[in-house]
C-alpha cells in the first residue's frame, strides 16, 4: 500500500475530462506533483481531499478511499492551498487553533499546538496580530502552520513558494526539508517550480493533459544515470577508447576527440585518468551527466509516453 | 512542552468525535457574532418588548397594582391568546434586524478571505458547515424569541390566581412553534443571502429586501390580477396569518385575503428549498468551471 494509490482515476468537470485514467502508487516520503498549467495537479489534490468525485476509478490515501472514507482521509491530511485562504479578522493563533479543533484536537491541545506551530514556522512574534495584516510571506506561513498544527499523516502543499521572495522561499524550502527529515509526515508538494521539487522531493509524478507523463523516484533516476559521461580529449583517441573498452566501458567516438562513455559500477573516474596518462591523451573536459529533474520533466513533456493509464517509469 | 522549542512533533493524542466538529463551527460562529457591540445593542433592544409585556402580566395579576392603575374588576388588561400573539408579532419583527446583522457575520468573513477550501479540507462536510453556522444564528435568535416568550408564559401561569396553565397550554405550543418556524426561516434566509453577498452591509440590506420586496411584488400581483394568491409572496402577511392560527387567536384577515394553511406551509417550504439551493451553489471548497 502506497501513500497515495490511483486506480484508473478519471475525473470529469462537466463534459471535460480533467484527469484521465491515472494509475499508480506513490510511496515516497516527499512526493512532487509537477505539470504545466491545466495538467490536473490541483484537480488531483482536490480529488484526494474529496472535493471532486471520480467519474471512474478510485483514489485512496493510506488505503482509505478518498470519497467513501472522506472524513477519515481528511482527518489525516494537512492541506495548504495555493491561493489565499484564511479568516482575516481572526488573530493568527486563533485561526490556527480553530483549524486544529476542526481537525479533531481537543480545545486545550489545539491551543497548545497552535502556539507551537506558529513558533515553528516563524510567526511566533506576530501570532496575536490579525491575519489580514500579515504580509504575503506570512500568509503562506500561516497556511503551513494550520496544516501542521493538527499533526497530519500527509501534508499537501499546493505551490508553497508562490509569491515568496528569495529569502522567504529559502525559509519555506528549509521548513519542508525539516518536516521531511523528521519522518512522521509524508508530503505531497505541487509546484510548477522544478527547483522546489528537486530540492525537497524523492519521488515525482508528472502530469500532462490529465494523464501521467512520468512517475519516478528521483534518486533512483539519478543513480541509474550516474554512469553516463562525456569526454573531450586531445591525442590518440582511438587507442584510448580501446583501452577504456578493456575496462568494460561502452564507448562511442565522435569527431573532435569527443567520446561518450557508459561506465560500469566498478570503474572509477581515476581509472580513466590513469589510462589517459599512460597513453598521453589529454582529457580537456569531463562532463559527468546526471539526469536532472528538468531532464525528466522535459522528456516527459516531449514524449508523453503514457496513454490509457499505463504506468511508466522514465 | 515549551512553545519556544522550534521543532515539529507529530500529534498522537486524543481526537474528538467527528460529529462534534459541527459544534466547533457553531462555537466559533457564536463567538464571532457576539464580539460585535452592535450585536449586543440589537440583542438588548430585542429584550425590551418582553420586559414591557412582563410588566403587563404583572399588572394584570396584581390587584394592588391594578387598583393603583385605576382598573376595576376583571376588565382592562387580559392575558390571553391575543396578548401573546401581540408579543409574538412584536418580538418577531424586532428580531429581524438582529438576524440581518448576525447572519452576514457568520458567512461573509469566510467567503471574503476564501477560507472555505481550508475549512472544508477538514473532516467537516458542506452540510456540517452550514449546520454549524445555522446552530450559531438559531441559538442567538432563540435567546430573544421563544425563550423569553415561554418564560413570560410560565410567569403568567405562576402569577395567575386561576388554573390558567392547563387551559392555555395551546398558547405555549403556538408560541414555540411560531417562533421556531420564524427564526428557522430567518436563519436559513440570512445564511443563504450572506453566502451570495460578500459585503456585510449589503448582505444586511439584502436580507431586509428579501423579506419585504417580494411582499410589494405580491401586492402588485394581487392588485393587477385580482387574486389573493399574490399574498403568497408576502412573508409578513403569511407569517401573521400562521401565528394567528397557531395561537388560535381571532384572525384579522378574512374573506378575499384568507390563505389556506397548506398554501402558506408549502410556500415556506419552497422558500427554504430556494435558500438551500443558494447555499449548495455557494458553499463549496472549489468553484468548478464546467466546460
Amino acid at each position: 500500500m502506497g501513500v497515495i494509490d490511483l486506480n484508473g482515476l478519471e475525473v470529469r468537470l462537466g463534459n471535460r475530462i480533467v484527469l484521465d485514467g491515472l494509475t499508480g502508487s506513490l510511496k515516497g516520503q516527499a512526493i512532487g506533483l509537477l505539470g504545466p498549467n491545466g495538467a490536473g495537479k490541483s484537480t488531483l489534490i482536490n480529488t484526494l481531499l474529496g472535493f471532486h468525485a471520480p467519474s471512474k476509478g478510485t483514489a485512496s490515501v493510506f488505503g482509505l478511499d478518498s470519497q467513501r472514507d472522506r472524513a477519515q482521509v481528511r482527518g489525516g491530511i494537512g492541506y495548504m492551498p495555493e491561493n489565499d485562504s484564511f479568516i482575516g479578522n481572526m488573530s493568527g493563533v486563533r485561526f490556527v487553533r480553530y483549524m486544529a479543533e476542526l481537525a479533531g484536537l481537543p480545545a486545550g491541545e489545539a491551543l497548545e499546538r497552535a502556539h507551537e506551530a506558529l513558533f515553528y514556522v516563524g510567526l511566533g512574534e506576530v501570532r496575536y496580530r490579525k491575519v489580514n495584516t500579515y504580509s504575503l510571506g506570512m500568509k503562506q506561513l500561516i497556511k503551513l502552520a494550520q496544516a501542521l498544527a493538527q499533526g497530519p499523516k500527509l501534508l499537501i502543499l499546493d505551490e508553497p513558494t508562490n509569491g515568496l521572495d528569495p529569502m522567504a522561499r529559502q525559509r519555506m524550502i528549509q521548513l519542508i526539508k525539516e518536516i521531511r527529515k523528521q519522518g512522521s509526515v509524508r508530503l505531497l508538494i505541487s509546484s510548477h517550480l522544478l527547483r522546489d521539487i528537486d530540492e525537497t522531493c524523492d519521488e515525482v509524478l508528472i502530469l500532462k493533459d490529465g494523464r501521467i507523463a512520468a512517475l519516478c523516484n528521483i534518486e533512483e533516476e539519478r543513480r541509474s544515470n550516474r554512469s553516463f559521461m562525456e569526454l573531450e580529449t586531445v591525442g590518440a583517441t582511438e587507442r584510448f577508447t580501446v583501452s577504456v573498452q578493456g575496462l568494460g566501458c561502452e564507448c562511442a567516438c565522435f569527431p573532435g576527440g569527443r567520446i561518450k562513455l557508459v561506465i560500469p559500477d566498478h570503474v572509477e573516474v581515476r581509472d580513466l585518468y590513469v589510462i589517459a596518462s599512460e597513453q598521453g591523451v589529454q582529457i580537456r573536459r569531463m562532463n559527468r551527466r546526471r539526469d536532472s529533474l528538468e531532464d525528466i520533466f522535459l522528456r516527459a513533456m516531449d514524449n508523453e509516453l503514457v496513454r490509457g493509464g499505463a504506468h511508466v517509469s522514465l | 512542552m515549551s512553545v519556544y522549542k522550534h521543532i515539529y512533533r507529530a500529534y498522537d493524542g486524543k481526537v474528538t468525535p467527528v460529529w462534534t466538529r459541527v459544534l466547533v463551527l457553531a462555537r466559533y460562529g457564536f463567538a464571532e457574532v457576539w464580539s460585535s457591540k452592535i450585536t449586543i445593542g440589537l440583542f438588548t433592544l430585542c429584550l425590551l418588548p418582553p420586559i414591557v409585556f412582563l410588566i403587563g402580566i404583572y399588572l394584570a395579576n396584581n390587584p394592588i397594582a391594578r387598583a393603583l392603575m385605576g382598573f376595576r374588576g376583571p376588565q382592562g388588561l387580559t392575558i390571553d391568546a391575543k396578548f401573546f400573539l401581540t408579543l409574538l408579532e412584536v418580538q418577531s419583527w424586532f428580531v429581524l434586524p438582529l438576524a440581518s446583522w448576525v447572519a452576514p457575520r457568520l458567512i461573509s468573513f469566510d467567503l471574503a478571505d476564501n477560507a472555505l477550501p481550508i475549512l472544508l479540507s477538514h473532516p467537516i462536510s458542506r452540510f456540517g458547515y452550514v449546520l454549524g453556522k445555522f446552530i450559531a444564528i438559531f441559538t442567538s435568535l432563540s435567546f430573544v424569541t421563544w425563550v423569553p416568550c415561554l418564560l413570560l408564559f410560565a410567569y403568567q401561569s405562576y402569577s395567575s390566581p386561576l388554573p390558567w396553565f392547563t387551559a392555555n397550554l395551546h398558547i405555549a405550543v403556538g408560541l414555540l412553534a411560531g417562533e421556531l418556524i420564524w427564526i428557522a426561516l430567518l436563519s436559513i434566509l440570512g445564511l443563504a443571502i450572506s453566502s451570495w453577498v460578500k459585503w456585510r452591509v449589503m448582505a444586511t440590506g439584502a436580507i431586509f429586501a428579501a423579506t419585504f420586496v417580494p411582499a410589494g411584488v405580491g401586492g402588485i400581483v394581487t392588485g393587477v390580477l385580482r387574486t389573493k394568491w399574490g399574498f403568497l409572496l408576502n412573508l409578513p402577511f403569511m407569517m401573521t396569518s400562521l401565528w394567528h392560527r397557531l395561537l388560535d387567536a381571532p384572525e384579522t384577515f378574512r374573506g378575499d385575503h384568507w390563505l389556506p394553511t397548506e398554501a402558506i406551509a408549502a410556500m415556506l417550504v419552497v422558500a427554504c428549498l430556494i435558500c438551500v439551493a443558494m447555499l449548495n451553489a455557494r458553499i463549496r471548497a472549489r468553484e468548478v468551471v464546467r466546460g
